[in-house]
């Protein structure tokens, strides 16, 4: 999901979902890091049956093809329409059992044996069995690249052994499987799309979850009303859902204050502290697991060399950076990891330590220092803002940093390619498990040139495929853990800071919360008058 | 007085080379920026092996000269193909958002005018007044305000402070829409009211102290009826067409109050469709801009015909 960066595309402002202060390195339940908000669990009084929540966003959703659609914007909307067999715990360490109600692993890891909950229905009364559930995974796995279907790529094959029963046999053991099986991608439609095209059937999409299709106004709005045959009692709480978009950060906060929407998504950070000081308004940092970085294009001269990057690493001020762009909403990142995830170890990147980073320059191939680029999207302040930074702490270093500021699409694209030489850049997490992240980012092969800094480490890829088929936890979090001192120390990227989810909400809005993923439940979502 | 209307015609044609330059220059230069569909349509997950392959499917691997060709075939057959980030056909994107946007503006159109022509009118009758000094101000000041702030501000106290507004968005019937719309409307008309004023305060002046004015009062012609037939239809003449050019100019930078007031117009189409790359909504949304300017022109130099016998532009064109 997480084109965060993508997002910030259409409106800047969009920017970037944040995490609380301190809230981090706790493993605890994730709400304890909201302002006091009273939001996630607002478990005492009664919840309000009915109403109308509107939420407002800077992007309009694109599609509700949930095995082609890579943006946050329609995957917040398809989420609430089809529901995968397990979904995320709240605090974004582990998953749940949702329509499965749970598995069994064959003794050499390769077959996975799920039970269906039973008494699931989809939006049409269509009772759901097994057959639906290989059909949507199937039709996943289909995409390869074109889509998600990547994820699904060790999966040999999906069989229906009962209508409660599904199995799924793999081509080699992999310990991500169940949390792949949470990504809205493999989430549960009706076999054959009820007898639709793909086309017909994702214009308006049927599934288990608490919401049901109604109405899309392109560039406008899109509606969701309650699904009467939810198979959670006496959940939605609500009537219905709208999505509005809403470009202008400004106009999203002034509805909140009118009370014509009822949740801001992705406040700036600027606006944070005014937002929480505004009577009426609660405004939360959810822990997220987006780090942004800068990333170093190895295949550029000076680079290549380790040293460079550790000075780099070394010359810039985490904090100062959390205290200048994420108005302190925020943790310094330390890591290729992110607190949100599982196996975040958090003891290996570098701080600040101007003397240490002299130093590595000194012992590089460039030890008077260099000229070099570094592209940032322009209209996005906070981009801008870390480069003037990042381009005044390496001067001391005699590293003259020349910004390039191209629009985000441009800069995107730069990002992507070979010439570039630093980049600003930003990952959030779509499943709980690293190995989405770490593939991408350390092994080539993955398919990313290493987030596309042709970073190679043969102990790290190794680490990295290790880690991968390995499903003892434990052995698992000692392979992380190996693999995040290391990249750290090749410091193939800076990493910058790790900001929260920011939302803004009425005080009427009750039991809204997102997980580190960025998802959100609104079947525990209820207004008072 | 009809024959002295034979222009349209010949104006309507010369609209054709108009739209088919804008369509090649919107065209080159929407290919020109650096930056792929592809790339902005998968995001994060961008690995060169799907950007490769979605580029293909969209038919972006295509020489750029077959592009504009397949563009131009269609467009021949009514179809302006399909939107890369929405997949839904242009023609059906542009056509929901072309009401929005013309609604605003005309609205907007219809308030200055409201505003406006009293005002002008106010001033001009006593030159150098109080009054006068006072519209004049007012000019000044609306030229000076930026339209983004004025449309915060009016939103803060008429939607926020006492609720009589929505503070922004579209609404769902028609008289939702005018609701809706008040409030940009009116942000729009502010800033489009000092040019107005301006022109028809001294074109006012101008005719109210012209010998056919004094004529007509000699007649015994005096108060309305004397403003509305003598005055106003001279004095509106350099109005008008400072409205047709400030319309044109609206349709195209309404942007910022679509922006400030959420509402779902071209500009917000536009926009998007540029940051998406999304070519074939780029090249919709300005081919309708450009016909939409053409008209304007035409439809201004209609109103100018008819509101002063002495203009005669089939004369014009012949004379050329």
């Amino acid at each position: 999901m997480k084109s965060k960066v993508r997002l910030s595309a259409a409106a800047a402002l969009a920017a970037v979902p944040l995490i609380l202060t301190g809230c981090g390195s706790g493993t605890g339940n994730a709400s304890g890091a909201n302002s006091g908000s009273g939001n996630a669990a607002s478990g005492s009084s009664k919840p309000v049956i009915g109403g109308n929540l509107v939420i407002d966003r800077s992007n309009d959703a694109v599609s509700m093809n949930k095995t082609t659609t890579f943006d946050n914007s329609s995957i917040f909307v398809m989420e609430q329409i089809m529901e995968p067999l397990f979904t995320v715990s709240n605090d974004g360490k582990s998953v749940k059992p949702w329509l499965a109600t749970g598995y069994t692993v064959s003794a050499d890891k390769l077959t996975y044996t799920i039970k269906l909950r039973s008494g699931v229905k989809f939006s049409n009364g269509q009772p759901m069995t097994a057959a639906d559930v290989k059909f949507s995974i199937d039709q996943d796995t289909k995409t390869g690249s074109d889509g998600w279907g990547y994820i699904n790529a060790a999966i040999k094959q999906v069989t229906a052994v009962d209508p409660a029963t599904v199995q799924i046999s793999l081509k080699y053991p992999w310990a991500p499987l169940i949390a792949d099986l949470s990504l809205f991608s493999n989430g549960i439609i009706p076999n054959n799309y009820a007898g639709k095209s793909a086309a017909a059937f994702y214009n308006a999409p049927i599934g288990t979850g608490p919401f049901e299709w109604s109405s899309w106004q392109k560039g406008q709005s899109i509606k969701l009303v309650k699904n009467p045959h939810y198979w959670q009692p006496g959940k939605p709480y609500l009537d219905s859902v709208e999505f509005d978009v809403v470009p202008d950060a400004n106009t999203r906060q002034l509805q909140l204050q009118g009370k014509q929407a009822d949740i801001d998504t992705y406040p700036d950070f600027s606006q944070f502290s005014t937002l929480k000081n505004t009577p009426g308004i609660v405004a939360t940092a959810f822990p997220s697991t987006e780090v942004d970085y800068l990333a170093m294009n190895e295949l550029k001269a000076p680079f290549k060399d380790p040293h460079v990057r550790q000075a780099i690493s070394y010359a810039i001020d985490r904090n100062a950076l959390v205290k200048a762009v994420l108005f302190g909403i925020g943790k310094p990142a330390n890591s290729l990891l992110m607190p949100g995830l599982p196996y975040y170890d958090g003891t290996g990147g570098e701080t600040y330590d101007l003397a240490k980073a002299k130093q590595a320059l000194a012992e590089s191939s460039v030890p008077h220092g260099f000229t070099t680029t570094m592209e940032i999207s322009s209209g996005n302040a906070n981009q801008a803002t870390v480069a003037q930074i990042v381009q005044s702490e390496l001067k001391p270093l005699g590293i003259t940093v020349n910004i390039q500021q191209l629009d985000p699409t441009a800069a995107h694209a730069a990002s992507e390619g070979t010439g570039y030489e630093m980049d600003y850049s930003a990952w959030t997490m779509d499943i709980p498990d690293p190995d989405e992240w770490t593939s991408f980012a350390v092994d080539p092969s993955g398919g990313a040139r290493s987030a596309f800094t042709s970073y190679t480490n043969a102990s790290v890829i190794s680490l990295n495929k290790q880690a991968e088929q390995q499903t003892d936890p434990t052995k698992r979090a000692e392979l992380y853990s190996q693999l995040q001192q290391q990249t750290s120390k090749d410091a193939f990227l800076a990493y910058l800071f790790y900001p929260p989810y920011l939302y803004a909400t009425t005080n009427n809005v009750h039991g809204f919360f997102v997980t580190p993923l960025g998802n959100f439940h609104l079947e525990d979502v209820y207004k008072s008058s | 007085m009809l024959h002295r209307l034979r222009f349209i015609p010949g104006r309507i044609l010369q609209a054709i080379p108009v739209a088919f330059g804008v369509s090649i220059l919107v065209f080159l230069m929407s290919h020109l920026l650096p930056g792929n569909p592809a790339v902005a349509i998968l995001g994060n997950h961008a690995t060169p092996a799907a950007v490769a392959s979605l580029s293909k499917h969209l038919g972006l691997d295509q020489p750029l000269w077959d592009q504009y060709w397949l563009f131009l075939v269609h467009l021949f057959q009514g179809d302006l193909g399909q939107s890369l980030t929405y997949g839904q056909p242009v023609v059906s994107l542009v056509f929901s958002a072309v009401p929005v946007t013309l609604s605003l503006v005309l609205y907007a159109l219809v308030l200055s005018l409201i505003i406006s022509v009293p005002l002008a009118g106010w001033a001009a009758t006593r030159p150098g007044s109080v009054r006068d000094l006072g519209v004049r101000a007012y000019t000044l000041l609306g030229q000076g305000m930026p339209q983004f702030w004025v449309g915060i501000m009016l939103i803060l106290l008429l939607a926020v402070r006492w609720g009589i507004f929505p503070v922004s968005g579209y609404g769902q019937s028609f008289t939702d829409h005018l609701y809706y719309l008040f409030l940009p409307a009116l942000t729009l008309a502010i800033s489009m009211c000092p040019t107005i004023i301006r022109s028809l305060r001294s074109s006012t002046i101008q005719a109210l102290g012209s010998e056919y004015v004094a004529t007509a009062r000699s007649k015994g012609i005096g108060g309305a009826s004397l403003f509305r037939v003598h005055v106003l239809r001279n004095a509106a003449i350099p109005t008008v067409s400072i409205v047709g050019v400030n319309l044109g100019y609206l349709v195209g930078g309404s942007l910022v109050i679509e922006k400030v007031f959420a509402i779902p117009g071209l500009g917000s189409l536009m926009i998007n469709a540029i940051f998406a790359r999304d070519f074939p909504t780029i090249q919709g949304v300005a081919l309708f801009v450009a016909i939409f300017v053409v008209i304007v022109g035409i439809v201004t130099d209609i109103v100018y015909t008819l509101l002063d016998p002495r203009v005669d532009l089939t004369n014009t064109e012949a004379a050329r």
